[in-house]
C-alpha cells in the first residue's frame, strides 16, 4: 500500500459544550488542508462518526459535512464501526486510493458525545455491544470490561493494584499533549480508590467522556508533495465481541486475527511504538497480550515494570496518552490514533516524542473486539 | 412494624393489636406479575406436567402492573404455555385467585381442560401512613389443578358466598384504597366467611373436628383466629397455615400461601378447610383432602419454610423507593 | 405521547428473553445464546431451537454503578457472566442482598424480572435475570 499522509489536524478532546460537530469537523480539517497545501484536488472526503444520529439528530454526515467545510460537489462517505469507525473509515479512505479512485482523500473522524447527560451517554455507548443479548438489559458500557477485569486478576492471580500502572503511564504521557482532555499526572495507587464505575472497574480505569476531531489529508504516490508519513497497510477482522461466546475471553480474536493478517501482509512484527485501544485498562492488557507483544498474563506486569514506557525497551505504548488520557471521542478516535502515529514518525509530535520514530503500529476495536483495525504507519 | 411506626409516628401499641412482626415487600425489579411467575414455576415442577398440557391460566390480583393488559398471558409465554390457553387476569379484591380456583374445578370437572393453573399474587399498596401499610404485603402462590389421578390433594368440596358489601375499595385511576375501617371486620370479613363454612358444612355434613387444618384469609394476626375459633376450630388446627404474623397480608396469596404451607407438611388422609375472603365482598369454603402423591410432590421445588426463612430486612427507605411511594420523573 | 422502546424488537425476542432460546448447530454441535443466523463458530446455517437450562454456575460478575438511563431505581445493577453447561450467557443478577454472595461457581437459577420499563404509559419489558440459586426448579417447554 502507498498512501501518503499530506497533513494531519485535531482538536483538543473536551467537553466542548460551544462546538457542534461541524465546528470540531472544521477545525481539524481546516488544519489538515492547509498543512496538506489547500483544499484543492480533495476527491473524497470520508468521514468517520458513531454517534451522530444519536445525539445530534443527524443522518448522511459526510454529505452535510462536505458543503460546511467548503467543499460542496466532492464525493463523500460516513463510515461507522462504532468505537473503531476511525480505522475502518481510514481503511475506506486507503483503499480508495490504492483502487486509484482517488488522488486525494480528506478523512475526518469527528464525534460529540456530551450532548446529553451522562446516563444517556451510557445507554448509547451501551449499543457497542450486540443488542440481540444486552440492549434488553441495562448493562452500561463498562459491565463486560468489569467482568474481563475480574476474570483476567483470577487467572493470572494478578492483583488489581498491578493493573494500575496502565492509567498511570496513560496520564503520565497525556499530559505532555496539548490534545489530551486529560492533563494531570496520577500515581498508581490512585486509580484503586477513584469512582467505582463497575466493580472493580475505575473512573480510572476508563475513558473521559469527551467530544473531539481528527483530520488526516490522504493522498497517492503520484499526488503527494511533501509527505510526513505514509501508511503501509490497514487490515481487519471481525470477531466474537463477546465475553459469553468465546471460549478463551482473554484473548481478543479479531486483534489477534488483523494483526496476523498485517504481519503476512507486510512482513513486519517490529515497531518501535503502538497506539492501541485502551477503552479500559483491560482492553489494554489484552490487546498487548492478543498481538503477543506480551506474553498471556504478563502484560500488567510488564507495563509496571516499564517495558512499555517512553524510557522502556518497547515498544511505546499510548506516547499520547491513549483513550484513556488523551481521550475517546469514540468514532473520530481511530483518526486521533493515526494522525498522532503520523506526526510520531515525522519527528513532529507535541507530546512524548518517541526518538527515531520510524514505525507505528495503530490498533483499534469495537467493544470487546467484534470488528478490529490494525494499521502500519511509517516514516517516509 | 416498628420501621413503619417510627417514621409515621404511631405508637406501638396502635399496630400490635394486628399481630404482624414483619411484612414482605417485593424488591425494585418485583412485581405481582414477577412473583406469579416464580410461583407458577414452582407448581408446574410439582404438577409434574408439562406446560403445554396447561389449557387455562388465571391471575387473580389486585396489584395489576397494567390496568389494561392480561398479566396472564406474559406469564403463560414465559412458561411455554401459550398459545394454545385460556388467559385472564381476575379481579375480586384478595380472592380473585381463589374464584379462579373454583372456576378451574369446574372446568376440569366438565372435561373442558385436562389442567389449569391459577395464581394469585399482590403488591398491595397502602396509603402512606395508613394502618393499613402495616399489613400490604408482597406475595405470590399458585396451583396447578387437573385430575384427580396423581394429584397431591383432592377438593372434595367447595361454595362461594357472595353480596354487595363495599368494605375496601380503590377507584380507578386512584393509587390507594380507601376502607371502611371497623365496617370491614363484622360485616365484611366475618359474615362472608363464617357464612360460607357454615354453607360447606351443611352441603357436606362435615364438622371443625374432621378437619386437620383450617386456613383463612389472614389480613393481620387477630383476624383468622378469631373467626376460626368463632367456628369452633383449635389453635392447633390454625397455627400451621397462619403466614401473616411473619409476612404481612398478601391479598390474593394470604390464603393460598397458608394452605401451600399446610401442604408442605400435611399427611395422606388429612382433611383441610380453606376460607379464601375478598373484599367487596365474598368468601369460599373448601374441603380438601390429601392424598398419598403429596410426599413425593413435595421436594420437587422450594417449600414456604425456606421462603419465609430467605428474608433481608430493608428499612423504610428502600421500601418507599423499591414500592414506588416516593415520586419520581420518569 | 411517544415510545422509547420498540414494542416489536421486544416481543420478537420474547423466546430468547423469556425462555433462554438459544441455537445448536447440527454441523458442528455447539450451542450459541442468543440465536444467530449461521453459526458463529463454523458458519453452518443448520441450526436448530434448543432452551437453554435455566440453572447454571457463575463464571464472572459485577456490580454497575454508572447506570444507563431509565435503571436508576435498579441501581446498583449487578451483571454476571454464568456457564449454563450447553452455553454462557450474560445477564442482570438479582436478589443480591451483598456483593460478597458472588464468587465464581456460585449456583445461579433463572427469573423472571422487570428489566425496562417505557417510562410512565409505556410497556414493561421482563427478562430472565440470575439470583443465587434456592431450588426453584426448571420447566422446560
Amino acid at each position: 500500500m502507498q498512501v501518503f499522509v499530506e497533513g494531519v489536524g485535531m482538536t483538543k478532546v473536551e467537553r466542548h459544550y460551544e462546538k457542534g460537530l461541524s465546528h470540531l469537523a472544521a477545525e481539524a480539517a481546516f488544519k489538515a488542508l492547509d498543512e496538506a497545501g489547500g483544499p484543492g484536488g480533495v476527491d473524497y472526503i470520508v468521514v468517520a462518526n458513531a454517534l451522530a444520529t444519536l445525539q445530534d439528530e443527524q443522518l448522511d454526515l459526510g454529505g452535510y459535512l462536505a458543503t460546511s467545510l467548503g467543499l460542496r460537489g466532492v464525493r463523500a462517505l460516513t463510515i461507522e464501526a462504532g468505537e473503531a469507525s476511525g480505522l475502518a473509515a481510514a481503511q475506506v479512505a486507503a483503499s480508495l486510493i490504492e483502487s486509484g479512485m482517488a488522488d486525494k482523500v480528506l478523512l475526518v473522524g469527528v464525534e460529540k458525545i456530551t450532548e446529553f447527560p451522562s446516563s444517556k451517554a451510557y445507554r448509547h455507548l451501551q449499543m457497542i455491544y450486540d443488542s440481540e443479548s444486552r440492549s434488553y438489559y441495562n448493562v452500561g458500557f463498562a459491565a463486560d470490561a468489569a467482568m474481563l477485569m475480574r476474570l483476567y486478576m483470577e487467572t493470572y492471580g494478578v492483583d488489581r493494584e498491578l493493573l494500575s500502572y496502565w492509567p498511570a503511564l496513560m496520564h503520565n504521557n497525556a499530559k505532555e499533549n496539548p490534545y489530551a482532555m486529560l492533563n494531570f499526572a496520577i500515581k498508581p495507587d490512585r486509580v484503586s480508590k477513584a469512582l467505582v464505575i463497575a466493580e472493580p472497574l475505575t473512573l480510572l480505569d476508563t475513558f473521559p467522556l469527551g467530544d473531539g476531531a481528527a483530520a488526516i489529508v490522504l493522498s497517492s504516490k503520484d499526488s503527494s508533495s511533501k509527505p510526513m508519513a505514509k501508511i503501509t497497510a490497514i487490515e481487519s477482522a471481525t470477531g466474537l465481541g463477546s465475553i459469553e461466546l468465546s471460549d478463551d475471553p482473554l484473548i481478543i480474536d479479531s486483534v489477534a486475527e488483523a494483526y496476523k493478517r498485517l504481519s503476512s501482509l507486510t512482513g513486519v512484527d517490529r515497531f518501535d511504538f503502538i497506539e492501541l485501544h485502551d477503552s479500559f485498562t483491560i482492553t489494554a492488557l489484552l490487546i498487548l497480550e492478543s498481538i503477543g507483544v506480551a506474553p498471556k498474563g504478563k502484560a500488567a506486569e510488564m507495563v509496571a515494570q516499564g517495558s512499555f514506557s517512553p524510557t522502556g525497551p518497547g515498544p511505546v505504548a499510548n506516547p499520547s496518552g491513549g483513550l484513556k488520557a488523551r481521550g475517546h471521542p469514540i468514532g473520530a478516535t481511530g483518526v486521533y490514533q493515526l494522525a498522532e502515529a503520523s506526526l510520531q514518525v515525522a519527528g513532529k509530535f507535541p507530546g512524548v516524542q518517541v526518538r527515531g520514530a520510524k514505525r507505528g503500529l495503530v490498533i483499534s476495536m469495537n467493544g470487546l473486539g467484534s470488528n478490529s483495525f490494525v494499521a502500519l504507519v511509517e516514516g517516509v | 412494624m416498628a420501621e413503619i411506626a417510627r417514621i409515621w409516628g404511631w405508637h406501638p401499641e396502635q399496630y400490635k393489636g394486628l399481630a404482624v412482626d414483619e411484612k414482605a415487600v417485593a424488591g425494585p425489579d418485583e412485581d405481582s406479575l414477577t412473583m406469579g411467575y416464580e410461583a407458577a414455576r414452582n407448581a408446574i415442577a410439582r404438577a409434574q406436567v408439562r406446560p403445554r398440557e396447561i389449557e387455562a391460566v388465571f391471575f387473580g390480583t389486585e396489584s395489576k402492573p397494567y390496568a389494561v393488559k392480561p398479566s396472564a398471558t406474559i406469564i403463560a409465554e414465559a412458561l411455554g404455555i401459550t398459545p394454545m390457553t385460556m388467559a385472564s387476569d381476575l379481579e375480586f379484591a384478595c380472592r380473585a385467585a381463589s374464584e379462579g380456583m373454583r372456576a378451574l374445578t369446574g372446568m376440569v370437572s366438565s372435561g373442558l381442560i385436562k389442567y389449569g393453573l391459577v395464581i394469585g399474587s399482590d403488591t398491595a399498596q397502602a396509603n402512606p401512613g395508613d394502618v393499613l401499610e402495616f399489613t400490604a404485603a408482597s406475595g405470590a402462590a399458585a396451583f396447578v389443578i387437573g385430575p384427580e389421578k396423581g394429584a397431591a390433594a383432592i377438593i372434595e368440596d367447595s361454595v362461594t358466598f357472595v353480596t354487595d358489601t363495599p368494605d375496601f375499595w380503590r377507584r380507578s385511576g386512584e393509587p390507594y384504597p380507601l376502607h371502611g375501617e371497623g365496617f370491614t371486620g363484622e360485616p365484611a370479613y366475618f359474615y362472608h366467611i363464617e357464612s360460607a363454612v357454615k354453607a360447606l358444612f351443611e352441603k357436606t355434613g362435615l364438622r371443625p373436628s374432621d378437619f386437620k387444618y383450617a386456613i383463612f384469609h389472614q389480613p393481620n394476626g387477630k383476624f383468622p383466629v378469631k373467626v376460626g375459633q368463632d367456628l369452633g376450630f383449635t389453635l392447633d388446627q390454625l397455627k400451621e397455615g397462619l403466614v401473616t404474623p411473619m409476612i404481612g397480608n398478601t391479598y390474593n396469596a394470604s390464603a393460598l400461601i397458608g394452605f401451600a404451607k399446610v401442604l408442605d407438611k400435611a399427611k395422606p388422609g388429612d382433611r383441610i378447610l380453606l376460607a379464601p375472603f375478598g373484599s367487596g365482598a365474598g368468601s369460599d369454603a373448601y374441603s380438601i383432602l390429601v392424598t398419598e402423591a403429596i410426599e413425593a410432590k413435595r421436594l420437587l421445588a422450594p417449600t414456604v419454610e425456606q421462603y419465609l426463612t430467605r428474608k433481608v430486612k430493608v428499612d423504610y427507605g428502600f421500601y418507599a423507593k423499591s414500592r414506588e411511594i416516593i415520586y419520581v420523573i420518569k | 405521547m411517544s415510545m422509547e422502546l420498540s414494542i416489536p424488537r421486544f416481543w420478537r425476542f420474547k423466546h430468547s428473553i423469556y425462555r433462554l432460546q438459544a441455537a445448536r448447530c447440527r454441523s458442528c454441535g455447539r450451542v450459541h445464546y442468543p440465536p444467530k443466523n449461521a453459526c458463529p463458530y463454523c458458519g453452518s446455517r443448520d441450526l436448530e431451537p434448543i432452551e437453554l437450562p435455566k440453572r447454571g454456575k457463575l463464571v464472572s460478575y459485577t456490580t454497575v454503578y454508572a447506570v444507563p438511563e431509565g435503571s436508576r431505581q435498579y441501581s446498583p445493577i449487578y451483571v454476571g457472566l454464568i456457564d449454563l453447561g450447553l452455553a454462557k450467557v450474560v445477564a442482570e443478577l438479582t436478589d443480591i442482598v451483598d456483593p460478597s454472595q458472588l464468587r465464581k461457581g456460585v449456583e445461579m437459577e433463572a427469573v423472571l424480572r422487570k428489566a425496562r420499563v417505557d417510562r410512565d404509559a409505556g410497556l414493561i419489558y421482563y427478562v430472565l435475570k440470575f439470583r443465587p440459586a434456592m431450588g426453584v426448579p426448571d420447566v422446560q417447554a
